[in-house]
């Protein structure tokens, strides 16, 4: 027994609850062992600390009660304002409700409506422009007509030189 | 109101009644405070939890069906949130002599050579100790200190502090096994320090 080392027992229970015949074996053991004599004072002070610490009492303050109960009435006060609230809440509900509805659905209209893409116009070689200038050219020759020049045939296209020259071709 | 048995004040305070309330208050306040001294020292810090343990209370005291005692009930409530509060607070990872006022350094001087502390009357000592305490369960994790303080400060069983804490009896067991080993290598490095530098510290120096 004097060459166990006695940390195991200083663990295994409090300091005070240690029985004679342990404690003996912890002072013979303790008288060879420098190590185990370490650890049991530390054991030591520790039961005594841990005793001053239980002894140390704090007792409620005179105001204590007083305290507490005004702390219970501001709680049941926080509690009765909110439904004061909810009902404030729910008056003006219908309106918030809509506007946010409003807002939402702009904002789905905004973000979830796809943009129509941007087509680049390349020419179609299939597609036939009865307008073109080659087109009224050709036309001129396939009808046999008196072969008129370009202001004619921009003026045929645009309609911009006025009745005279449909005039003068119509009749 | 005096007369008035635990079950019916918790029926009273249940309907609002205040004054059945501060009865309680009244009756089981000096059990909640000795709770809240195990965890903190502080005066402030103490009156805090309590108020918190009987503003839970009062907004559990629907659970309360009186098949145990009304001071048990409270002494749990005591327990878990004086815990948690402490949960919450950070913790110093270590102490050393250098953090020890005077005194204290001088308490742990004369717990090393046997020597009477002459200079100090036994409350003072007392005090010292205490603050001493304080510091090095301060290290500790809240279940080490919860379980010290009650197994070997107050010396209850452990079907006890079972109780109190709604923990397993092998749970507390084995939390005060490993508890003691934690804070007998915290005072053992502060004891190997003052024996290096016997009645030296920064406290001393100040």
């Amino acid at each position: 027994m004097r060459d166990e080392h006695i940390t195991g027992m200083l663990e295994n229970a409090p300091l005070a609850e240690l029985s004679e015949g342990e404690l003996e074996a912890v002072h013979a053991h303790t008288a060879l062992c420098a190590e185990c004599l370490r650890a049991y004072e530390a054991a030591r002070v520790s039961s005594l600390l841990l005793r001053e610490s239980a002894a140390a009492e704090v007792e409620p303050s005179p105001f204590f009660q007083t305290r507490v109960l005004a702390a219970l009435r501001e709680r049941r006060a926080r509690e009765e304002e909110v439904p004061a609230l909810s009902r404030l809440w729910r008056a003006a509900g219908a309106l918030v409700s809509s506007m946010a509805v409003t807002v939402v659905a702009l904002a789905a209209l905004t973000f979830t409506v796809p943009v129509t893409p941007t087509t680049t116009e390349t020419p179609d070689a299939t597609a036939f422009d009865p307008y073109s200038e080659e087109a009224v050219l050709v036309a001129q020759d396939e009808t046999g007509d008196a072969v008129i020049d370009y202001d004619q045939v921009f003026a045929t296209i645009y309609d911009t030189s006025g009745a005279g020259v449909d005039d003068g071709q119509n009749r | 109101m005096e007369r008035a048995s635990d079950l019916e004040l918790a029926r009273l305070a249940r309907g609002g009644d205040e004054s059945a309330f501060a009865e309680i208050m009244r009756r089981y306040g000096p059990r909640v405070f000795r709770v809240a001294s195990r965890f903190f020292r502080q005066r402030e810090r103490v009156e805090e939890a309590a108020q918190d343990v009987f503003l839970k209370a009062f907004t559990e005291l629907d659970a309360y069906e009186g098949r145990g005692s009304l001071e048990g009930w409270l002494t749990r409530i005591a327990t878990t949130t004086c815990l948690n509060l402490l949960r919450r607070a950070k913790r110093r990872p270590e102490l050393t002599l250098s953090d020890l006022t005077e005194d204290e350094s001088a308490w742990l001087d004369t717990q090393t050579a046997g020597a009477a502390l002459e200079r100090h009357k036994a409350v003072e000592r007392s005090v010292v100790a205490a603050d001493l305490a304080e510091r090095v369960l301060d290290t500790l994790s809240p279940d080490d200190r919860l379980v010290l303080t009650l197994v070997d400060g107050e010396e209850l069983a452990v079907k006890e502090v079972a109780e109190m804490t709604g923990w397993s009896e092998s749970k507390v067991k084995v939390q005060a096994f490993r508890a003691r080993r934690r804070m007998r290598a915290a005072v053992e490095k502060l004891l190997a320090f003052e024996r290096k530098t016997p009645g030296e510290s920064l406290g001393s120096a100040r």
